[in-house]
């Protein structure tokens, strides 16, 4: 064809067909240009328009609901009420009463007219009287004029005055006709509220268009060149029901997000999403900005608990977060395992030491079972938090060497004479141990109600199963009188057993034996040379980072900084003699029968592997020397969550959380209440009481320390009752011992009180609160009426015999130990300020059972009640 | 598609021709009844003074028939949609005691709990999915009126008289019933169709049957506790 077409001269040739062919193909060039620009690549507008799909008709079927919902009889009647309404507009009172108003309306337009002019006309006379009385002329022809003209004024306002008021009284006719259809069509409206709500939803939504939501983050972090950078989010383009209700439960990414309370304080309008969520927030395909695809996008969406890691950008000095459940439980693990011991963690360099001290372990036990515990703590005690640090036999007895060494020169002898723990009852040992509150952090036994309700995979004190093989009796004796003479620095409290309580429950301890028996190893503790072995390994596994050790009072961190571990690069990590899981296994870590291991060789993986064992990475060449720990799988993935926060990543001051002398003084008294182990007893911010598993009523249980404690009780007594405890509510056989706290760590609890209650510390002379003398009478009526004394003793004998049995408080305390403006609140609404606590409510609904007494005023009759208990001591 | 026709043919069938019976039985108990403690009053002077004759706990009533009293009986699961009824349900205190000792009543049926003594009382709701309360009723004659919006069976106590203790099994549809002296049980007007009737009782816990109530007439169902 071609050659045929060759033979064609030059400018006869026809190109017609090939523009046709060309400009064919660049029309189609172009259209597919087009919808690859304004489709294919913006996939996102799929999501948007199936987005809005999904809106409509739930909206739609929400809006049908509603209207189904409409009682069609209340419909009718209201219809009817409205046809009622403009039938009567029909009627003669109505149109009678308009047609009068309009007529009246025609002559007060005239009237008004003739008002006008008479005034026009008596200015004109005016200004022609002061001109004539200026120039001197007679101007008393002219000033009747002007008089004359007033009196017409007058004569026109009166008869405008007359018309208005005939005019109301047309019109309050009329409006009473005009209103009732109104009413009548508001009620209608009314009905149709939540239906029409909908609609207007529905309206809006059709109007919006498809675009691209972007939230940009002004200055908000710096560049790894110390530049400040913004950051861009467009992550609401395809999640776009984040804050839709009727989205609640919908497919992602259209669902809405399912922690409100916690976006009404980041709003993601202002805060974007990747702060917390990460990912590449400018991407706009799923893939990318989600992280997966990119292998090169180095903080992929965090996925699991490990999106609570990001709390920590911003709250990395506090440990408790409301809306974050799993960063409180991660930091709680943290502190509680002792992670700080050998590690530099950013925000924990201070934290106190969490094993106790070992420099006078001969007087408490035998270096037999020192060397078989060093070699394996949880072959003694499987939920000791002490890790297994694989010593051999040889290492174990140059470690029981030294410890043996130090013990034996420590001094340390009980205060009592050998043997005065002789003469205890066991079946009263047992009485008491169940009884005062060993049980909160001791378990013994088969009981372990504690400790499964805490939750962890260890204790926080030593398990007592076996304690009769380990400990001798005289020093446990002189231990549970006072825990502080062994052991200045204990957290162990005296719960100030008499030496008959005392020796009963050593009694009951020393019959908790080890039913096991082990060959006694032939120890040679006395080598020097095995003693200064022992010296050196304990120096090199770091055991002074959790242990107070003579000679070892200044030891630095053994191993390596976690500050920014979060950002350590997989290449860097040795995944020793493991295999390789796939990265898109389901698991981070699977043990095959034949006793291999396999991890993903991930950050993940890598991090999963080594807290379920800390010696797996180990080969040939490479030692490891971290001890292993037993936490569960999920304390493992907490932890993990804490090492993805730690980073040096950071945004700028203006986007953290400030630390205020508020926070500061919360975070301080969280770290003493978790060191202490209040939480164990006590629930504190919404965290802790476990022990009151042990009772059938949690009303039996110790009080929860509730957000409003330092507004309850005055600083005085809360310091004399942190000093020495004394007894407020007889009826509970535990008893809240004594820790012997340091003036600074009763100030540090003071302030921990005061700052969830929002209070500042204030001098207050409470003896000088003045009663008013009004509410006396009534406050003493209130009292009996509403029978306070029935549950509550008030201090003198023959009320408290009427008592039904002894359940709270003594009211003759209460003008010590009590503000007197919590008394008020309390009396109101007890359940608002300690949910679930025995105080009823009186005012149930704010309706005083009394409505004569101060004219039935909740709040009238709370301050007379206050008033009368503040009474009831001071009146002794 | 043949489903939507079954459903479509149901639908037909159920609104063509809504027929009900009515669900009687009787819950009986073998074996010797256990002793149930004697009820000490002698904390309220008023408590001890309302009885003349010793109190016994209620927690395990067994009728002189051999029958079980105070059994929550009802149908599992939602029936249809009811709207409230306007009619108090009454849960009183008299003589230190709860009466009724076990009640059920309907989603949003308003409950007067009143206080027929001349004590103190409180009423404490040991619900989880109602919102718990506890309030006092220091006045003979004192009445609060209540309603429950969710399905539930909770405790109730006195924080004064330790000994108080009752149940309120709250459900959104009418088809419960206590069991009473005879240690039987009525659920009137169920409509037809195939339901899990469950019994429920404080100290021996729940037992199910599987009923079908035909298009007309009546079913039948007994209970054995406690095995």
């Amino acid at each position: 064809m071609l050659e045929q077409r060759a033979r064609i001269p030059v400018e006869q040739r026809n190109y017609a067909g090939f523009y046709l062919a060309f400009s064919a193909l660049l029309f189609l060039g172009t259209v597919w240009a087009v919808w690859d620009e304004v489709r294919i690549r913006r996939p996102w507008k799929e999501y948007q328009t199936a987005y809005y799909e999904t809106l409509y008709a739930r909206l739609d079927s929400l809006k049908r609901t509603a209207l189904g919902e409409i009682d069609p009889e209340e419909i009718a009647r209201l219809e009817a009420n409205e046809r009622a309404a403009k039938d009567a507009l029909k009627n003669d009172e109505y149109r009678e009463a308009v047609e009068k108003k309009n007529a009246l309306l025609e002559e007060l337009d005239v009237a008004t007219r003739e008002w006008r002019f008479a005034r026009s006309r008596s200015d004109a006379a005016y200004y022609q009287y002061q001109k004539a009385f200026l120039a001197g002329k007679d101007a008393s022809d002219l000033k009747k004029e002007v008089e004359r003209h007033d009196a017409e004024i007058a004569d026109y306002a009166r008869q405008m005055e007359k018309l208005n008021g005939q005019i109301a009284a047309y019109d309050s006719v009329i409006n009473r006709y005009e209103d009732a259809v109104q009413r009548s069509q508001a009620d209608l409206r009314a009905l149709y509220a939540k239906a029409n709500s909908y609609d207007l939803k529905l309206e809006k939504a059709r109007e919006a268009p498809l675009d691209i939501k972007q939230v940009i983050l002004a200055d908000f972090e710096y560049t790894p060149f110390t530049e400040i950078k913004s950051r861009i989010d467009r992550c609401q383009t395809c999640h776009m029901g984040w804050a839709e209700d009727v989205m609640t439960d919908a497919p992602q990414p259209f669902a809405k997000h399912p922690l409100p309370e916690l976006l009404s304080i980041h709003n993601p309008e202002s805060f974007g999403c990747t702060p917390c969520h990460r990912g590449q927030g400018p991407a706009l395909t799923k893939g990318f900005a989600h992280g997966e695809e990119d292998h090169y996008w180095e903080t992929p969406i965090l996925k699991g608990v490990e999106i609570y890691a990001t709390c920590n950008t911003c709250h990395s000095e506090e440990t408790v977060l409301k809306h974050a459940k799993p960063f409180t439980q991660a930091k709680q693990l943290v502190l509680e395992s002792g992670c700080f011991g050998c590690h530099e963690i950013k925000g924990y360099s201070d934290a106190p030491k969490i094993g106790p001290s070992l420099n006078a372990l001969t007087g408490k036990t035998t270096p037999s079972w020192i060397y078989r515990w060093v070699q394996d703590p949880r072959a003694y005690n499987p939920h000791t938090r002490m890790p297994n640090f694989k010593f051999s036999d040889e290492e174990a007895e140059a470690v029981t060497a030294y410890l043996v060494s130090i013990g034996n020169k420590s001094g340390y002898s009980p205060l009592a004479p050998r043997g005065a723990y002789r003469g205890g009852s066991i079946q009263r040992g047992r009485e008491l141990f169940q009884s005062v509150g060993c049980q909160a952090c001791h378990v013994a036994g088969q009981d372990t109600r504690v400790r499964d309700e805490r939750g962890t995979s260890y204790d926080i004190a030593p398990e007592l199963t076996r304690v009769g093989s380990k400990v001798n009796p005289d020093w446990l004796f002189d231990w549970i009188r006072n825990p502080r003479h062994f052991n200045p620095t204990t957290r162990m409290p005296s719960l100030r057993l008499t030496d008959d309580e005392a020796r009963h429950l050593v009694a009951y301890l020393m019959t908790l034996q080890d039913d096991r028996r082990f060959p006694s190893p032939s120890l040679d503790l006395s080598n020097p040379d095995k003693i200064v072995r022992g010296e050196a390994l304990i120096r090199e596994y770091g055991c002074a980072g959790c242990h107070e050790i003579k000679g070892m009072e200044n030891e630095g961190k053994v191993s390596v900084n976690l500050s920014d571990f979060g950002r350590k690069k997989v290449e860097q990590m040795d995944f020793g003699n493991t295999r390789e899981l796939p990265h898109d296994a389901e698991f981070d870590y699977a043990e095959d029968p034949d006793g291999t291991v396999a991890v993903k060789h991930t950050w993940s993986g890598w991090v999963y592997g080594k807290l379920k064992n800390a010696r797996l990475y180990v080969t040939d060449r490479i030692v490891q020397k971290m001890p292993v720990f037993t936490f569960t799988d999920e304390e493992i993935r907490l932890i993990r969550a804490f090492l993805v926060s730690m980073t040096r990543d950071v945004p700028l001051p203006t986007y953290q959380h400030p630390v205020t002398k508020r926070v500061a003084d919360l975070e301080a008294g969280r770290r003493l209440t978790v060191h202490y182990n209040c939480i164990q007893c006590h629930m504190v911010e919404e965290r802790g009481g476990f022990i009151r598993t042990l009772y059938e009523d949690p009303g039996l249980g110790p009080p929860p320390l509730p957000e409003t404690q330092g507004a309850k009780v005055q600083e005085q007594w809360l310091h004399a009752f942190l000093k020495n405890p004394t007894t407020v509510r007889p009826w509970l056989k535990l008893r809240m011992p004594t820790f012997q706290f340091s003036e600074d760590e009763i100030a540090k609890i003071q302030k921990y009180f005061l700052a969830m209650s929002k209070q500042d510390f204030e001098l207050r002379d409470y003896t000088a609160t003045v009663v008013e003398a009004k509410y006396l009478a009534p406050g003493r009526q209130l009292f009996e009426l509403y029978q306070c004394a029935k549950c509550h003793p008030t201090g003198s004998a023959d009320l408290s015999e009427l008592s039904a049995s002894d359940l709270a408080p003594d009211l003759a305390l209460a003008y010590r130990r009590l503000k007197p403006e919590w008394i008020v609140e309390w009396i109101i609404d007890p359940q608002k300020l300690q949910p679930g606590t025995r105080m009823p409510t009186f005012f149930y609904e704010g309706v005083a059972p009394d409505q004569e007494t101060l004219g039935g005023d909740v709040r009238e009759q709370a301050k007379a009640l206050s008033a009368h208990i503040w009474n009831l001591g001071k009146r002794k | 598609m043949r489903k939507l026709f079954r459903a479509v043919c149901l639908t037909i069938i159920c609104v063509g021709m809504v027929t009900a019976g009515d669900v009687t039985g009787k819950v009986s108990f073998s074996g010797t009844a256990p002793e149930m403690p004697r009820l000490r009053m002698d904390a309220d002077r008023f408590c001890r003074a309302a009885h003349k004759t010793p109190v016994t706990s209620e927690e395990v009533v067994v009728n002189k028939n051999g029958t079980l009293k105070n059994v929550l009986v009802y149908i599992k699961g939602s029936v249809g949609k009811h709207s409230a009824p306007k009619e108090k349900a009454l849960f009183d205190q008299q003589g230190c005691m709860y009466i009724p000792h076990v009640l059920g009543v309907q989603t949003g049926q308003p409950v007067e709990i009143r206080n027929s003594d001349n004590t103190l009382h409180n009423v404490h709701t040991l619900s989880e999915k109602n919102p718990a309360f506890n309030a006092g009723q220091p006045i003979k004659g004192h009445k609060l009126t209540k309603t429950f919006d969710k399905v539930e069976t909770f405790k109730v106590k006195c924080d004064v008289h330790s000994w108080m203790g009752a149940y309120i099994g709250v459900f959104d549809h009418p088809y419960f019933a206590v069991t009473d002296d005879n240690g039987s049980f009525t659920l009137k007007n169920v409509p037809a169709g195939e339901y899990t009737l469950e019994a429920w009782h404080e100290k021996y816990g729940t037992k199910t049957i599987k009923i079908t109530v035909p298009a007309a007439g009546k079913a039948t169902a007994e209970f054995r506790y406690p095995n």
